[in-house]
């Protein structure tokens, strides 16, 4: 509740105090119409926000109201599609204020004050010549809101866009003066955009504390009148610190080891060997997975497998464990493929980072590619801010964020980093960019051998095929159902793709059949108008020559596709349609004749203009003009006399056979590079225009490329053409100096292992987020941070061997009734299991879970996650993540939803995971094993057996109630119960799922 | 309008769980009541509520409007010609407007009832009841592909996660049942969204939808997970949950009154509970014959939709709130999907047509109907014209139909109306995000004001749209 007067004093600066406090007050409560109020602040804010500059007078000031609740809105949806950037109708304009003053061919469109506007009349249906919009009249409360915003003086904040001072749409851009008041100096103030200092540490608590740390919170509990908590037996600290570090129980034989060790450094040597593990990395990775909502699906409608994620999964716990510097985890992460690197494993796993930004849920089946595009954006935007700087950007896509600084602007000079940055390959399902897997030098020798081979055989084959057609072979004359032709079979000045000139990013394929060559090439439909193919055929001798292309043709190509032949008398353009099927033997379609100079001809196919569909740039031939490609291949086929000519022939031909599937055989082992889920800069770097309203299509100011104001502390660097400026985004958001970036992620860790942050809302610093408990903690720590190079596991080492963390997490009543939330860290906090540790927890104790450190481990041949069968054995971390479809054990027990970006998890309490825990058969299975073993051990009674399975489970030997309970279940009561060992397993297995199911399982005290 | 208990408002600041709600309710020495907070204890709504609970009949894949309810004479008149039309999948791809072939319904219309409503002879029985039902014939949506607009049809959003309506009702208003789940999905699509459709997305984990079977396999066997177990007799399974009720009481009396703890603990109680009472009420052997006989139970066409609608009504009689009924397979064209073969439509209004005419019947004369709200629909409408030419309908999110029974609403009653062709809703015009509001109007919640917080600020299922359709409440 603190956050409150901060917030109002700074609404207060642009008159929304009024509202705000009722936002405030009741956003904190649950009384539905107070939310509604905090709701109805943010999103109508915008509409009081443009009049406060300049005009106080109420008239106007109603008039802007209406405009900004009713009739922006209804211009947007119903008119602006016909009179608007792209088309104007009628010579109307509706989306600039000048543009309806101006107005079209019939006169100004709106007179402010009169009713007898045209505009009025149109959408009033007053004229059967002048209805609009065309498609149905507009709901009478719309029209009513339209005719009394001309009455009260058609206030529109929207200025021309053509004008010289552009600012577009002003909900989304505001005004100069009005962004600077609200944006940039007001919130500067906010604590969380201050630079972090470093405090000196408090002289408090000398005969508890161990650590910095420590003083901080015993000065803190001071003051409120608090003293901490005693410490917690070996036993507890035991298991919180294996859960919390490696996210594995503590074996009896562990634990044992370590309560009776009387090592005085014997905490320390234990924190540091679990430091060491490679179960820190999977179990702190997983932590961060949860940040940058990993998952190996795109989840949505129609979702898809991103069978490469694993390799960012492995990067994360990986990087973990080297302590990889978090300046430099980050920074690989935004930006990995721009940075310069060491060796091949460096660039890999700089690459690998990049799938940071891929791996979002996007619906890849919009259809509106444009608009997909910038929903991608939008949510590499939303993590970023949340993950990195604890600040949700997302909300400046459509409107100057409400609470927090951060205007329109500067949404769209960030978003401009990524637009300039290729993310997805379109196609009517689109798809995430990938990158070939860099080789290394074994496998680059290994390759490049491969391809000399292949070299060589191609040689042959080309030899044999000379010897064939001179030997009268035949070219086929149709090559309908073939997949590829070789050009050496097409009489005429062949160019292939692969030896054209390419201009811009086009993607070679084999995917639909009829093409010359090896392959073709296309544009995927991007960069219209970027991208070109020039073909130089050598003109033997000047003359008339007929020129035909070839293409691969298919429903989704363009039907449009300029081809530009420079010849002898100029230059033609010729449209090709590549949808319909090439009519000369099923591979070419001809462009006429044309005279040629000797030499080099030019022939350039580009996709200028094609927004139908995709271009496919194949081959070019000429053949003299006047004969018919068919007709070349009849002459060789006259030739044809003798039967010894067929016979010879057959020989020649059975040579082709053979080298042939040679070369496909050879084609089919090339030595594999698989894909990396990675991003590259797009071909062409831009920046780009304010979205009003959030709406791609359109258009407000141009903004340069550029980050957040408020947390900026110069100029971002100016950007060299064709970077995206990704690595300076990186750059700006590792650096020192930055006031979020430390204190976010040390708040992230002080969460993981205190089970609260010192913000308590770990991904939100702004100011709906809460404030810090503990500013001179966080910020100490934070600097620290930064000194210590950026080194996590320093972090949690400090923290772990604090006193704070092995207070007891008891409450007590004095305690309770001064600081009931334990904010001052009196105690400490009990955290829940995580759904990966129950699992692993149950897998281990049966001797079941399988330890191999990464890889993939999607079953092979997996196309689609649903009805996937979660069988694997390996630890929590590594069973797929797919978007719509969890193991159960993950679904019921809260793990990170991988819908949403989210550093915290919550914490039900839900009758599916007592079913789970009572009737899934692995939990049946499970135990039944575990019972076994436990039958098996050299153990000589029952109650030392209890005492083991207690160990194993609950970490500490069972109290005198439990102990009871449990032998009365094992022990059988008399004769008449079966002794058997088959009815002993049942007992101890009944025994471990009461263990398992009970609340000191659950939670870690 | 205080609705909630001030307590939730822990709730809604972090980890949306029990966790903090305990926290912070240790931490109020406020007198409390002796039992543990329950979120989904029922709730009054905050005004009249015309409907308790809502039993919604998913026609996946999107029927055609124009073969089902919505006649148009044009589409006879001009069968065959070549027609503009605003193809919303052409339009979005290449942002250009084409011709079309207009293609008649292959299927006869007739007046039914005192409102002298058009059916199709696709749906005999469901012509019977056109007198208790309100029809929406002016509906839109977002989405032009199955996902996104099923996914927007439950959750009001195309790609941002959000909760169901389901969801959504439930946090409102709580569940009647203790012993039961308050939003229950029968057999669900694992496709086109799959689990979000029924998900509670950013709401707690206590109102998110309760699959019982899923598609693609017998309603005989659909069941909750996990509420049977087979592996260990029944014997050894009262033992153990003794022994555990021990462990537990032992571990709650080290923190006394600790209300996370107790919360555990009662959901073991209700898990022990619904082992016992869940399959009774699915268990359908007990229903008469002539009952299940009206639901087409017995008959094989019929025989498996009629199943789930049966299960609805006795889950509803139960006290669950919000029932999914679906007829949907797992596939990315799911069943009503006739781009090519329109005929195929026969097959599914067969499988339910009698189902539904059964459970609106059985509703009523059980005198549920006055107070279940039944909702039949898809995720959108379909052409009126050919899709390339061909033999069946594309997707058409501009004009579709819906209709209503129960809760509420004025029955023989239609409302809004489409194009001459059937193509675009032009009257009466009702978004789905109105439809949600006007739907949780009827439960008595008004929309704009049933907020939830997350990510630092207030969120509802109808985001900043929808208006309620004043013209259909009774």
């Amino acid at each position: 509740m603190s956050q409150g007067p901060a917030l109002l004093k700074r609404l207060r600066c642009f008159g929304l105090a009024r509202r705000a406090r009722y936002a405030f007050r009741h956003s904190g409560e649950w009384g539905l119409r107070g939310l509604s109020l905090g709701f109805s602040v943010c999103v109508l804010g915008s509409t009081f926000l443009p009049c406060l500059n300049a005009c106080a007078d109420e008239t106007n000031r109603r008039s802007l109201e209406i405009f900004e609740k009713h009739v922006r809105p209804a211009l947007v949806d119903h008119c602006i599609r016909c009179h608007g950037p792209d088309k104007q109708q009628g010579g109307l304009r509706l989306d600039t204020a000048d543009g309806w003053a101006e107005g079209g061919d019939s006169g100004a469109a709106i007179t402010p004050g009169d009713q007898e506007s045209l505009l009025l009349k149109a959408i009033g249906y007053d004229d059967v010549a002048l209805e609009m919009p065309p498609r149905g009249k507009l709901p009478d409360k719309t029209i009513a809101a339209f005719s009394e915003w001309v009455k009260t003086g058609a206030a529109d904040p929207r200025k021309s866009m053509i004008g010289s001072n552009a600012s577009g749409d002003s909900s989304a851009g505001q005004s100069e003066s009005n962004r600077d008041s609200k944006s940039s100096s007001v919130g500067r103030d906010f604590w969380s955009f201050q630079p972090v200092r470093a405090p000196a540490v408090p002289i408090a608590g000398e005969q508890w504390a161990q650590s910095d740390i420590d003083h901080f919170v015993f000065s803190r509990l001071q003051e409120q009148g608090l003293t901490p908590n005693p410490d917690v037996n070996r036993f507890v600290w035991l298991r919180r610190l294996y859960f919390d570090l490696t996210g594995l129980p503590p074996s009896p034989e562990e634990i044992e080891a370590f309560v009776g060790d009387e090592s005085p450094v014997a905490c320390e040597t234990l924190v540091d060997r679990l430091l060491d593990s490679k179960h820190f990395g999977e179990r702190w990775g997983r932590n961060w997975l949860d940040v940058v909502r990993f998952a190996e699906s795109s989840g949505g409608g129609r979702t898809l497998l991103f069978p490469d994620a694993w390799r960012f999964r492995d990067y994360v716990i990986d990087s973990f464990n080297r302590d990889l510097p978090y300046d430099q985890f980050l920074t690989q992460q935004i930006a990995g493929d721009l940075l310069e690197c060491e060796d091949a494993d460096q660039r890999v796993r700089n690459l690998t980072a990049t799938a940071f930004l891929l791996l979002g849920p996007i619906n890849y089946e919009m259809q509106d590619k444009d608009i997909l595009e910038m929903d991608i954006v939008d949510e590499q935007l939303d993590t970023i801010g949340k993950a990195f700087m604890g600040m949700t950007i997302g909300c400046a896509r459509c409107h100057d964020h409400k609470f927090d600084p951060i205007p329109t602007r500067d949404y769209y000079a960030m978003a401009g980093i990524f637009k300039s940055t290729r993310s997805v390959i379109h196609s009517n399902v689109s798809k995430w960019n990938t990158t070939p897997l860099p080789r290394s030098a074994a496998e680059q020798a290994d390759y490049e051998q491969h391809q000399q081979s292949l070299a060589k055989l191609e040689d042959e084959l080309k030899l044999a095929k000379m010897a064939w057609t001179e030997a009268g072979g035949k070219p086929q004359s149709d090559v309908s159902g073939l997949r590829a032709v070789d050009p050496a079979r097409v009489n005429g000045i062949v160019v292939d793709d692969s030896m054209a000139e390419i201009v811009g990013d086009w993607t070679e394929s084999t995917h639909t059949a009829g093409y010359l060559g090896e392959r073709y090439i296309h544009d995927a439909s991007e960069d219209r108008g970027a991208k070109r193919v020039i073909f130089r055929p050598a003109v033997p001798q000047a003359g008339r020559y007929q020129v035909l292309v070839s293409y691969s043709a298919s429903a989704n190509r363009s039907k449009k596709v300029p081809v530009k032949i420079e010849h002898a008398d100029g230059h033609d353009v010729v449209r090709v349609n590549q949808k319909r099927r090439p009519s000369i033997g099923g591979l070419f379609e001809s462009l006429g004749d044309f005279d040629f100079e000797q030499g080099p001809a030019q022939i350039e196919i580009s996709n200028r203009g094609t927004t139908d569909g995709v271009v496919i740039a194949d081959a070019v031939v000429f053949v003299p003009a006047g004969q018919e490609l068919a007709g070349l291949m009849q002459q060789t086929a006259e030739r044809m006399q003798s039967e010894d000519e067929l016979a010879r022939i057959k020989e020649f031909d059975d040579e082709v056979k053979r080298l042939e599937t040679k070369l496909k055989m050879m084609r089919k082992s090339v030595p594999k590079q698989p894909a990396l889920m990675a991003t590259v800069d797009a071909a062409a770097t831009t920046d780009i225009h304010v979205a009003i309203r959030g709406q791609a299509h359109l258009k407000g100011d141009l903004v340069p490329r550029g980050v957040l104001g408020a947390a900026s502390w110069g100029s971002f660097p100016a950007l060299s053409k064709g970077t995206s400026g990704r690595k300076e985004l990186a750059q700006w958001i590792s650096h020192p100096q930055h006031p979020l970036t430390a204190r976010v992620m040390v708040n992230r860790i002080w969460y993981w292992l205190m089970g609260r942050g010192l913000v308590s809302t770990v991904d939100n610093f702004g100011s709906m987020g809460s404030l810090p408990s503990h500013p001179e903690l966080l910020d100490h720590l934070a600097s620290q941070f930064v000194q210590q190079d950026w080194s996590i596991k320093r972090l949690i080492r400090e923290i772990v061997l604090s006193r704070t963390y092995r207070m007891d997490s008891k409450s007590t009543p004095d305690a309770v009734a001064i600081d009931p939330e334990n904010r001052w860290y009196w105690r400490m906090n009990r955290k829940r299991l995580p759904a990966e540790a129950i699992r692993d927890s149950l897998l281990s104790i049966a001797g079941d879970l399988d330890l191999t450190y990464g890889g993939s481990n999607i079953k092979a041949g997996t196309s689609i996650e649903y009805g996937y069968q979660f069988t694997s054995t390996r630890r929590s971390v590594y069973v797929p993540v797919f978007r719509n479809h969890l193991p159960e054990v993950f679904e019921v027990f809260d793990f990170a939803d991988p819908n949403t970006q989210s550093g915290s998890r919550t914490a039900s309490a839900v009758a599916s995971q007592s079913l789970w825990m009572m009737n899934h058969p692995n939990v049946i299975a499970r135990t039944e094993q575990a019972a076994r073993q436990l039958l098996d051990r050299s153990l000589t009674s029952d109650e030392e057996r209890i005492r083991f399975a207690h160990l194993q489970v609950l970490s500490r030997p069972p109290t005198e109630r439990e102990l009871t309970v449990a032998t009365s279940l094992i022990v059988p009561k008399d004769a008449q119960e079966d002794s058997s060992s088959a009815a002993s397993v049942q007992r101890y297995a009944m025994l471990y799922r009461v263990l398992f199911q009970c609340l000191a399982f659950r939670y870690l005290d | 309008m205080n609705l909630m208990p001030s307590r939730r408002k822990a709730l809604q600041s972090i980890g949306c769980g029990f966790g903090m709600l305990a926290a912070s309710a240790l931490a109020q020495r406020e007198a409390r009541a002796a039992k543990p907070a329950n979120p989904l204890a029922a709730k009054l709504p905050p005004f009249a509520a015309r409907a308790k609970r809502v039993i919604f009949v998913f026609m996946q894949g999107g029927p055609s409007q124009v073969d089902t309810f919505d006649y148009k004479a044009k589409l006879r008149q001009l069968d065959g010609e070549m027609q503009t039309f605003d193809d919303a999948r052409v339009l979005a791809k290449t942002k250009e407007i084409k011709q079309h072939r207009v293609f008649e319904s292959p299927w006869k219309f007739k007046r039914y009832g005192e409102c002298g409503q058009y059916v199709s002879e696709l749906f005999p029985h469901i012509a019977e009841h056109v007198d208790d039902l309100c029809f929406l014939k002016g509906m839109h949506t977002d989405g032009v592909a199955h996902g996104p607009a099923t996914l927007f049809l439950h959750t009001g959003s195309i790609n941002l996660v959000r909760p169901s309506v389901g969801s959504w009702v439930l946090y409102g208003l709580g569940t009647e049942n203790d012993n039961l789940p308050g939003f229950v999905t029968l057999q669900p699509s694992m496709g086109n969204g799959g689990p979000r459709n029924y998900n509670n997305a950013f709401l707690p984990a206590i109102y998110q939808g309760t699959a019982v079977g899923r598609a693609g396999t017998p309603a005989t066997s659909a069941q909750i997970r996990n509420l049977r177990n087979e592996l260990v007799t029944q014997q050894d399974q009262l033992k153990q949950f003794q022994a555990l009720r021990e462990f537990n009481a032992a571990q709650l009396a080290d923190r006394p009154g600790d209300q996370e703890l107790e919360a555990v603990i009662n959901s073991y109680e209700l898990a022990w509970r619904m082992q016992k009472s869940v399959p009774d009420i699915l268990d359908l052997a007990g229903e008469p014959e002539h009952i299940q006989r009206m639901y087409g139970i017995g008959n094989q066409a019929t025989e498996d939709f009629g199943r789930q609608c049966l299960m609805a009504r006795r889950l509803c009689e139960a006290g669950v709130r919000y029932v999914q009924v679906n007829y949907s397979d797992n596939g990315n064209n799911p069943r009503w999907d006739q781009h090519s073969n329109l005929e195929k439509h026969a097959d599914h209004a067969l499988a339910t047509d009698q189902p539904v005419a059964g459970l609106l019947a059985d509703l009523k004369q059980r005198g549920l109907l006055e107070d279940t709200l039944v909702w039949w629909g898809g995720e959108f409408g379909r052409t009126p014209y050919a899709q390339a030419n061909g033999t069946g309908r594309d997707h058409n999110p501009y004009g579709f139909t819906m209709f209503l029974a129960g809760g509420g609403v004025k029955s023989g009653f239609s409302y809004g109306e489409t194009d001459e062709f059937g193509h675009h809703a032009i009257t009466g015009k009702v978004h789905m995000h109105d439809w949600h509001a006007t739907l949780l109007h009827l439960m008595g919640i008004d929309h704009e004001e049933l907020t939830f917080m997350h990510d630092g600020r207030p969120f509802r299922l109808t985001d900043v749209h929808g208006e309620i359709v004043r013209e259909i409440l009774a």
